[in-house]
């Protein structure tokens, strides 16, 4: 193991222990038992590991539209409207096409982030603006097709059924080979050079005769390929989508925070997606077993987020955006 | 040699009778004592706090918890996702004797689990898959039978306020999404509006809105602030928070004098959120539901299928001044409202001794008790055609053709 990878473990061990210190603390003061709260979440998280894979598919990729955009020092927040395109994509593609309907989720999402990309690269819209603004339209864009034009015969508070269907363990081989393509890609390619180049210094690539404007483009539109497909995978496990939209209201923003968690790093990714995913699933049992209200759950994971990515997060602002 | 032993021996007897005695005090206890029942009470993504839905099928569940000596456990899925894994868990491990399911959005997680668990009891509160089967009881509701009362009165009390402010008698409704029990609420809002006009021989406007969403007030508000303008004078609110917008947007109306304005609530009695211009809220018992199913299991009286609960079993009905005083309560010490469950209480007989006057109080009596008795039964569309069908006839006047059973003229 490289040094680097050895300090990145010891630095992420330090600041797990940090975390449960700083949510033990935060569930003492409002009343509550931080041995047996965090002790049920974490047993019954990993109880199911069938589950946990599931359910961190989709965050593996979500991570990685988020990760992409960001070595290159451009604020992809539009995964989460990405993912609503590409669960729409899928869900009307699949009809017919079946599994080719994933790849209909991935390339929506792609034209969607190159579409913001080439708005930052050539008109210098600034790309954290433009994609809240998608993810609105596409949010109420997806309940308006639901509820009026892919609405299930039978219920009309979902959709019709998707047409394919992968286990829970596929779609995670999946998201695992897509993070590890991300990985060659970052690491072994040209272009993923020029996307390092450019997160470090957006005037240095420029002098280095790196066409940033294309570099741009090509980073969003591959961080919209994983954010499209992590919808696709989001709908294809609920097998619906409903005018509640829970099936997907959260998978882009959660990406952030598991990118941040692993370091932007495609394997870290992985890695922090299954332990996000376990805290979710063990925090339902939290409520069953001690009767403590949902909403602690989410202030569980939400402090653990906070503590876990803090420590990079500050490095990131401190340099401004550029990655070394 | 003198062997010592750690303990006399007498000592060493009353210990071992001691451990004998509570160790079989445990074994009876366990053999003996009345089993625990179990049950887990799932609701869907909203969870508790809407003072509504959720917030009444954990009151019944607590009610059984204290009358029945159930264990009582709670669960609020994060997203759509977790229905079928956590529902296959908990029935995997049997260890629930029962498990409440609140809402339609759980119908596709217990169509895909219940079968593979033919031991594991489901209630599904509210909604139905369809499906007859030994381990599910689907509860269902009359929401016509509320519907039409609530009709009746909110047409009197447009009534009123037309004499003593002028303007059209209107009243309108913001509903939720175009679903099932909502399809039946607004057969029966219509048939009690359209009664009302059959008797009076008075002609009232009616207005009826899908918001599409139940968790979005400021959609209530501005479908409300729309109906408001084109001179609604009653809003009935069938949106769960949706229709919280609803309700400021008529106390807002009220307020600032650009109207007068009467809302009604609906499911848990919502009076207290502003007991002047809510005077009266429609009852959907889903508190009832939760605690029959739950006394079933208790009872061993369970039985799968379909139940549907209408007024005659309590089921559904008009809030009476001792619910209004409960969930004024409730509002009261969770801080949600600052005044006393008594006030509320005097402010809405007050209101409504002054909306609903006694020849709107005498039809709405006759009709509860023609429903009561069962000599009306109203028909329960099967698709949106069936429905669009039954409300395009009663806009006609046709209250018949809401009627499966009986007739009126």
């Amino acid at each position: 193991m490289s040094g680097e990878a050895l300090r990145a473990l010891s630095e992420t061990a330090l600041a797990l222990a940090a975390a449960v210190f700083v949510t033990s603390l935060l569930l003492l003061l409002l009343g509550y038992d931080p041995v047996s709260s965090l002790a049920v979440m974490f047993t019954y998280g990993l109880g199911n590991v069938e589950y946990v894979a599931a359910v961190a598919a989709p965050l593996v990729l979500s991570a990685l539209a988020f990760l992409i955009p960001l070595r290159a020092g451009l604020f992809n927040i539009g995964g989460e409207g990405q993912a609503y395109l590409g669960a729409l994509s899928f869900l009307y593609f699949s009809q017919q096409f079946g599994a080719l309907g994933l790849l209909a989720g991935g390339l929506m999402g792609a034209l969607l982030g190159g579409t913001l990309g080439a708005l930052r690269a050539f008109l210098g819209v600034n790309e954290v603006i433009a994609s809240i603004m998608t993810n609105w339209t596409l949010y109420y864009v997806t309940l308006f097709l639901v509820s009026r034009h892919l609405t299930h015969p039978e219920f009309p508070h979902r959709s019709i059924d998707v047409g394919f269907f992968l286990g829970s363990w596929t779609s995670f081989l999946l998201a695992l080979a897509l993070a590890l393509l991300a990985l060659v890609l970052l690491y072994n390619t040209l272009l993923g050079y020029e996307i390092r180049v450019l997160g470090s210094s957006r005037r240095a690539a420029a002098y280095a005769g790196i066409d940033v404007r294309r570099v741009t483009v090509l980073s969003m539109s591959i961080g919209g390929l994983f954010g499209g497909t992590a919808g696709a995978l989001k709908v294809m496990y609920v097998g619906h989508l409903d005018t509640t939209m829970s099936a997907l209201f959260g998978v882009g923003f959660l990406g952030i925070g598991v990118a941040l968690i692993g370091k932007s790093h495609p394997i870290g990714a992985v890695l922090s997606a299954a332990f996000l995913a376990s805290m979710i699933i063990g925090g339902h049992w939290v409520e069953l077993r001690l009767g403590t209200p949902p909403e602690l759950t989410d202030v569980i994971v939400g402090v653990m987020v906070l503590v876990l990515s803090a420590p990079y997060a500050l490095k990131l602002l401190q340099r401004g955006g550029r990655l070394g | 040699m003198s062997s010592r032993l750690p303990l006399p021996p007498l000592a060493l007897g009353v210990l071992l009778v001691a451990l004998l005695l509570i160790g079989g005090f445990a074994v009876y206890r366990t053999a003996f004592a009345p089993r625990e029942v179990k049950v887990a009470v799932l609701f869907d993504v909203g969870g508790r706090g809407d003072l509504s839905f959720n917030d009444m099928a954990a009151l019944g569940a607590d009610r059984a918890a204290k009358e029945l000596n159930v264990k009582v456990d709670y669960l609020t899925p994060k997203d759509l996702a977790h229905f079928v894994p956590l529902l296959e868990d908990l029935s995997k491990r049997g260890e629930y004797e029962l498990l409440v399911l609140v809402g339609f959005l759980w119908i596709d997680a217990l169509d895909k689990v219940a079968d593979k668990y033919p031991q594991q009891k489901y209630a599904l509160i509210d909604a139905s898959t369809g499906k007859a089967r030994a381990n599910v009881l689907e509860v269902l509701f009359r929401e016509q039978e509320t519907g039409a009362l609530v009709g009746v009165s909110a047409a009197g009390m447009a009534r009123e306020l037309a004499r003593e402010a002028g303007g059209p008698i209107k009243v309108g409704s913001v509903a939720g999404m175009s679903i099932p029990p909502l399809w039946r609420f607004h057969i029966g809002y219509l048939f009690g509006v359209k009664y009302f006009e059959a008797k009076t021989g008075t002609k009232v406007e009616f207005a009826w809105v899908y918001t599409g969403k139940f968790d979005d007030p400021a959609a209530g508000r501005r479908a409300a602030e729309t109906m408001l303008a084109g001179g609604a004078k009653v809003l009935y609110g069938l949106a769960g928070l949706t229709h919280v917008g609803m309700f400021d947007a008529v106390i807002d109306w009220n307020a600032q004098g650009r109207g007068r304005a009467l809302a009604l609530g609906q499911d848990a009695s919502q009076e207290w959120y502003n007991a002047t211009y809510i005077p009266l809220s429609g009852s959907k018992r889903v508190d009832v539901a939760v605690y029959r199913a739950i006394e079933m299991v208790v009872k061993g009286e369970w039985k799968g299928g379909l139940s549907v609960l209408g007024l005659a079993d309590g089921g559904v009905g008009i809030w009476d001044i001792e619910g209004v005083k409960y969930f004024a309560q409730i509002a009261y010490d969770t801080k949600k409202s600052k005044v006393t469950p008594e006030r509320v209480a005097e402010i809405v007989s007050s209101q409504r001794a002054r909306y609903i006057k006694e020849d709107v109080q005498r039809l709405m009596k006759e009709l509860e008790d023609k429903i009561r008795r069962g000599e009306i039964v109203f028909k329960d569309p099967r698709d949106e055609k069936e429905y669009d069908a039954i409300i395009k006839e009663l806009e006609r006047g046709n209250l018949n053709a809401a009627l499966a059973k009986g007739s009126v003229s």
